[in-house]
């Protein structure tokens, strides 16, 4: 290939400059009026450089108590975050991984729960424990029939099969708007059946969830993961299939010959094969439905995830709520910024060809 | 180790193609057999039928007294080694040689010793802790044996594992295979396309054709006396001429009418195939290999009655013996074999390929007689194709 010139390199690298600031710019901004007084945020000439930081509008936002040092919550967090990097970087290296990823998963779960009980919170962490079940529900389901149903489709050839795959693709490009009534209105009949049977207010002996008093199913988490399963679901089954075509056949006919069954060869040497493509998915999924916004307005009128309770932020007029929108968006991408960074070696290779060839 | 036997085994698949018929076949304990036939012709649905991962349309498949018709691929005690070697990456090559060994739930030290002992034999012990992906094509070959080999099964397949190989190295492996056969004694069932492969690996070789045995024997055998047109030309390198001739008796000799030119047949020649005799004067199929042609100036005593006179077309000097091909005034005979090139003949003339010893120094174009050892000629059916012998 020919060298390209000085010029035409100048050229490159100033049009992605532009485009990495473009792109950046408005999360900068957000996160300087997340740190910034109400008035220089409602300063009639835009305050750039030079102003008073302060965590006010994060306090306000996730805490109930006004006389806290926010120090100590970074710390909390900071804390938190290496002890877990810590562990996945351990599993990682050593042959048992699990241990250490069910380890970090833990600490995490254990911070989560440790946390209202050290500091008083507000409403908004109950948003943030939304967010965090109706995001692994939706992955660990849709990632789940995704597999199954991607090999199925990907090793049977048969007009059925590909039948079904082009109707999930017709349901994949129908705006999702179209189908957010009708599983509200599904949801209600269901909620209705069950007042009206009585079915909902029974008394299960052996199944206590805390807090629940009555079957039902809209304005709960359970009806969000649902029907985000569902709009996903055709995706992650094309993915799957997709790299699932890549694999071999002879890789699960040797596996057979081998002494495994069906399952086994599955489960043993095909899935191992599969985890570029797995976070891949996953990732996307994740993505999905920690940002979904309509269908939790719909589905749950008060079960909110993050994306509805800064949407309620930034309504009004007040340039307090201001300050505490960008505080709250500022914290609610954070995490999904660090998972990105985490994974995107992966991302890579799973979206690129031939990944699980051998 | 056990026989294995193969009963009438039919496959018919569900769009109705008919991939094997009938075919019947029994490997003696430890015995090589190579089935080896043209590419499309049905050798691997038969490796893929006894393996289990087809299913029996009829027939029945015993491997020593067990009927395994029905029985699951990991139930039947038999290892296939594939022509993709299909080694599973995200493993080593010691967890892949000891894949088959874990799921038998074999205790971790005893794992270790019998991998290590196939390694061993098929010298990796080198490589145990690589990734397939950092191996070369032969070691990748070497490790799909080693899996197979590992839990020393009753059976043996493999499906032409020396295909992806380059030619060198597939001459090497070729006897390192049939060397660690013969030293573990388990009965192996081979597939290939290649008759050089099933020639110098097989104990027997069966030869089949669109889903048809056409004939099962000892290599040599298969050589020298093959049962019909088919194996006579697919056996060989390079192949059997075969023309149409015919035979016919003046003044109580045999004389074999090839196009423009006749050849002198000793009377012992037909009484060794007596049914030859019904054959006097009607067109029939004769055949001779390359080998039993010979320059007339490098043996100049042979009787001047077994002797073509042609022209030379083509020459090929290959060091230890010389190829040259001309032309021979008789219409060939198609084999049958779709691997075969296209016969650079018409209706009147068709190419004949002589092996000359080195000392030939004939040139293209020089006119030349040829020697044949009608001794060594193959005569067959002109309709059924079949040979002519008792």
């Amino acid at each position: 290939m020919r060298r390209s010139s000085t010029l035409s390199r100048i050229g490159l690298h100033a049009t992605m400059l532009v485009l990495v600031v473009w792109s950046i710019l408005p999360f900068i901004w957000t996160f300087q009026t997340s740190i910034k007084f109400t008035r220089d945020v409602a300063a009639k000439e835009p305050v750039l450089w030079g102003y008073e930081t302060t965590a006010n509008a994060y306090r306000a936002f996730w805490l109930d108590e006004d006389d806290i040092n926010m120090w100590s919550v970074l710390v909390y967090i900071l804390v938190v975050a290496v002890v877990c990097l810590i562990l996945g970087q351990i599993g990682r290296r050593v042959r048992h991984s699990w241990p250490w990823f069910t380890a970090a998963v833990g600490v995490i779960f254990v911070a989560l729960w440790r946390f209202p009980k050290v500091w008083e919170v507000n409403d908004e962490y109950d948003f943030l424990i939304n967010s965090i079940v109706v995001t692994v529900l939706t992955m660990l389901i849709s990632l789940s029939i995704g597999l199954l149903a991607g090999y199925g489709l990907a090793r049977y050839t048969g007009i059925s099969g590909a039948v079904i795959l082009i109707v999930a693709l017709g349901f994949r490009a129908l705006p999702r708007t179209a189908f957010v009534l009708p599983y509200f209105f599904g949801a209600k009949e269901i909620d209705d059946w069950l007042n009206s049977s009585g079915v909902g207010s029974w008394d299960f002996p052996l199944i206590d969830f805390p807090g629940i008093d009555t079957l039902q199913i809209l304005d709960t988490r359970l009806a969000i993961v649902l029907a985000l399963v569902a709009v996903n679901q055709p995706f992650t089954i094309w993915m799957f299939r997709s790299f699932f075509m890549e694999v071999p056949k002879e890789i699960e006919e040797a596996a057979m010959m081998d002494g495994a069954t069906r399952l086994q060869a599955f489960r043993r040497v095909i899935i191992p094969m599969m985890w570029p493509a797995i976070i891949a998915t996953g990732l996307f999924t994740m993505l999905l439905a920690y940002n979904e916004y309509l269908f939790v307005r719909v589905l749950a009128p008060t079960e909110w995830t993050l994306p509805v309770a800064i949407v309620s932020l930034t309504g009004g007029e007040s340039s307090r709520t201001i300050t505490e929108a960008a505080a709250a968006s500022v914290s609610i991408t954070l995490p999904i910024v660090v998972v990105i960074i985490l994974f995107q070696k992966h991302l890579v290779k799973g979206l690129g060809a031939g990944a699980v060839k051998g | 180790m056990s026989t294995v036997t193969l009963d009438k085994l039919t496959k018919v698949y569900p769009n109705g193609f008919q991939a094997i018929t009938e075919l019947s076949l029994t490997l003696e304990d430890g015995e090589f057999l190579v089935l080896v036939g043209p590419s499309g012709c049905g050798k691997s649905t038969a490796l893929r039928m006894i393996a289990g991962l087809e299913d029996i349309t009829s027939g029945d498949l015993y491997v020593g007294e067990r009927l395994l018709n029905a029985v699951q691929p990991k139930d039947r005690d038999i290892a296939m080694v594939f022509q993709s070697y299909a080694l599973y990456p995200q493993m080593t090559v010691a967890e892949n040689i000891g894949f088959p060994l874990k799921l038998r739930k074999i205790g971790k030290r005893d794992r270790h010793e019998q991998v290590y002992q196939a390694a061993e034999i098929l010298e990796l012990t080198e490589q145990l802790e690589k990734k397939p992906a950092q191996l070369s094509g032969g070691q990748r070959q070497r490790v799909a044996m080693g899996r197979a080999i590992v839990r020393r099964p009753a059976l043996f397949l493999m499906d032409e594992p020396l295909s992806n190989l380059d030619a060198k190295l597939r001459v090497q492996m070729r006897a390192d295979i049939a060397g660690i056969q013969r030293e573990l004694g388990v009965t192996t069932f081979y597939v290939t396309h290649d008759q050089v492969e099933a020639m110098t690996m097989g104990d027997r070789v069966a030869v089949i054709k669109d889903g048809i045995l056409q004939q099962a024997a000892a290599p040599e055998a298969l050589y020298e006396n093959p049962d019909n047109v088919f194996v006579a030309a697919f056996i060989g390198s390079p192949s059997m001429n075969l023309y149409e001739a015919t035979l016919a008796e003046a003044d109580g000799d045999y004389l074999l009418r090839l196009g423009d030119q006749t050849l002198a047949v000793p009377d012992r020649v037909v009484a060794a195939r007596p049914a030859l005799r019904d054959y006097l004067d009607q067109p029939l199929v004769v055949g001779f290999r390359p080998e039993d042609l010979e320059d007339a100036s490098v043996v100049p005593d042979h009787p001047d009655d077994q002797r073509l006179h042609t022209e030379i077309a083509v020459r090929e000097a290959l060091g230890a013996e010389t190829l040259v091909h001309f032309a021979i005034a008789a219409p060939s005979v198609d084999s049958g074999d779709p691997d075969a090139l296209d016969e650079l003949g018409d209706e009147e003339s068709s190419r004949c390929t002589a092996r000359f010893s080195a000392a030939t120094r004939v040139r293209v174009g020089d006119r030349v007689r040829v020697n044949v050892s009608t001794e060594r000629l193959h005569f067959f059916d002109r309709k059924t194709h079949l040979a002519i012998r008792s």
